[in-house]
């Protein structure tokens, strides 16, 4: 079971409280946090069927491949141009994203 | 058109990439309105790149395979130069600032995009509604969804609006919406294919894929996108010796995916669609060995990828947070920046998975989801192991019903997540499998495609 309670915790960690739409002041309705804690509630009471399942003899996975390795390179800058990543900052001061305070 | 038809057209000078190029750009014009499939056309581009195209021609040069040919993109695979959006507002002023490296092989190799296609936002969804920029339609019957996350490519392929498409399959993304718009879609062997330049869902599961109208088409997509590159570490050099052997004999039908789906609606699987993967068992037995088997995690496989998806989905939506592109919207503080950006720029069905994700990874309950659910995965995987030391191939449906109306299941996400019952297995497992027009799904062990596209071929010419 999952409580508004709950929802509003979850929001917080994950940095989604606004509203889906626009001009709320970020914030959900009262009726959408009602309806993902239902929604949620009913997803988790599904996978829980899980917990039948004997998964005594079972390691978890870790690739989907067998005899994978993992993969190396040298720390060397990409080819990519940064110019067209300067030219995605929402706010830019020269060539810095421009933020808020931080502390 | 077909691939295969228009190259021979334009090799022996019949066509010009011009001219298909021009009356696909005005089948668009015509049609894309009702169906909502692109969600932008690259006119002038593509009629650039078709001249160049001609010209090469025109100067002696043999076209190769994939010379000319009107490509549609899924919105969330990156074109430099190109808006790629996933369908979201949060990357909707979002200009990718590389290619994506299919895309990057497919310019190599002379195709054409006309532009970029629809989607469920970020690919969570099964029926493109939760586009930020309105459901795309299916062909077949406008009231009706055309499947997703790639509903998009789906519907654009199968309306003629394009010769073939690229979708991207994190549980059933690419097949659901090729079977019900009655087209060809290929996931994969996990790794074949880069995911570099492929806007990330579900990191172990995401393989990007082609959409053809028949799978001779898609083969000849796949043959071009996939291989090793070294901006995506999951991606492996394709066994090259492996890939035009033939190697079929026994065709195995998993007892589950008929007898007893659980679905915990309580419906099993639709009467016509069982009956047509009869009638293709009854033309398979004619040519190969059919042998029952059995993948007895097939149900657990549904609840599993619904805590390992969201749990990747989370950390992967980590990034959308309005700093260093996409949309921002200002708050107070950092802290509600954050917020506001991702809570105005992302859907209700994104922030669910996210939220969902955030629990399942939750401290306390990482080990009864997350870790449970990597346990099952393990299960699954052996399922098809064992399977596949029998069997060459799997025959089965891809969806347990066919398209349902616009509408009819956007409140239950639940219900909507049910259509994904017989696709989520080939991904938790990375094997490969392949859709055809009339919905059968066919899956084949890791990098056995061969397998797919030559069992394919004897059951569409049959």
């Amino acid at each position: 079971m999952i409580l508004k309670e709950d929802i509003e915790h979850l929001k917080d960690l994950a940095r989604v409280s606004a509203s889906t739409r626009v001009g709320r002041g970020g914030k959900f309705s009262k009726k959408e946090t009602e309806k993902l804690a239902k929604d949620l509630g009913e997803i988790l009471g599904y996978v829980d069927q899980l917990k039948k399942t004997d998964v005594s003899n079972a390691p978890e996975i870790t690739h989907a491949l067998e005899g994978v390795i993992n993969v190396f390179r040298k720390d060397e800058s990409n080819k990519y141009n940064p110019e067209d990543l300067i030219k995605a900052f929402p706010e830019k001061e020269n060539n810095y994203i421009k933020v808020q305070f931080i502390l | 058109m077909i691939i295969t038809e228009f190259h021979d057209a334009l090799k022996n000078k019949k066509t010009s990439a011009r001219e298909i190029v021009i009356s696909y750009l005005d089948k668009i014009k015509k049609e894309n309105s009702g169906l909502n499939a692109y969600l932008e056309v690259f006119e002038e581009n593509a009629l650039n790149q078709a001249k160049e195209t001609d010209e090469r021609i025109a100067s002696g040069e043999t076209p190769g395979e994939l010379w000319g040919v009107p490509i549609a993109i899924k919105d969330n695979i990156l074109i430099r130069g190109k808006i790629a959006s996933a369908a979201s507002k949060i990357l909707g002023n979002y200009v990718a600032s590389y290619d994506a490296h299919v895309v990057e092989k497919l310019k190599k190799a002379g195709a054409i995009f006309l532009g970029r296609t629809n989607m469920d936002e970020f690919a969570m969804g099964s029926s493109t509604e939760n586009s930020a920029y309105g459901p795309a339609k299916n062909p077949r019957d406008l009231s009706r969804v055309p499947g997703g996350s790639s509903g998009g490519s789906a519907a654009a392929v199968a309306s003629g609006l394009a010769m073939a498409a690229l979708g991207s399959d994190t549980g059933g993304s690419i097949r659901q919406p090729a079977a019900f718009c009655g087209v060809v879609g290929l996931k994969p062997t996990y790794g074949a294919v880069s995911r570099s330049g492929l806007i990330a869902m579900a990191s172990s599961l995401d393989q990007i894929g082609p959409i053809a109208q028949t799978v001779e088409d898609a083969e000849i997509l796949f043959n071009a996108i996939r291989g090793k590159d070294e901006m995506d570490s999951t991606s492996i050099g394709y066994p090259e010796h492996d890939t035009r052997r033939a190697t079929v004999k026994t065709i195995g039908i998993p007892k589950e995916y008929f007898r007893e789906a659980r679905l915990p609606d309580g419906q099993g699987l639709d009467a016509k669609i069982k009956q047509s993967i009869d009638e293709t068992i009854k033309k398979l037995s004619k040519k190969y060995e059919v042998r029952e088997i059995s993948l007895p995690h097939t149900a657990d496989a549904l609840a599993c990828y619904y805590i390992i998806m969201p749990a990747e989905v989370s950390s992967n939506m980590a990034r959308f947070d309005g700093i260093r592109y996409g949309r921002r919207t200002e708050g107070d503080d950092l802290i509600s920046t954050y917020k506001k950006s991702r809570g105005e720029g992302l859907g209700l069905e994104v922030q669910r998975r996210i939220l969902l994700g955030t629990y399942v990874l939750s401290a306390g309950y990482y080990d009864a989801y997350y870790s449970w659910a990597q346990k099952v995965r393990t299960l699954v995987k052996d399922d098809f192991t064992k399977a596949f030391s029998e069997i060459d191939v799997i025959v089965g449906p891809t969806v347990p019903a066919p398209p349902f109306k616009i509408g009819e299941k956007i409140d239950d996400p639940l219900a909507m997540y049910l259509s994904d019952i017989y696709t989520i297995p080939a991904n938790l497992a990375g094997v490969p499998a392949l859709t055809l027009s009339n919905g059968v799904q066919l899956i084949a062990p890791h990098f056995e495609e061969a397998s797919l596209f030559e069992a394919g071929k004897s059951i569409e010419h049959d």
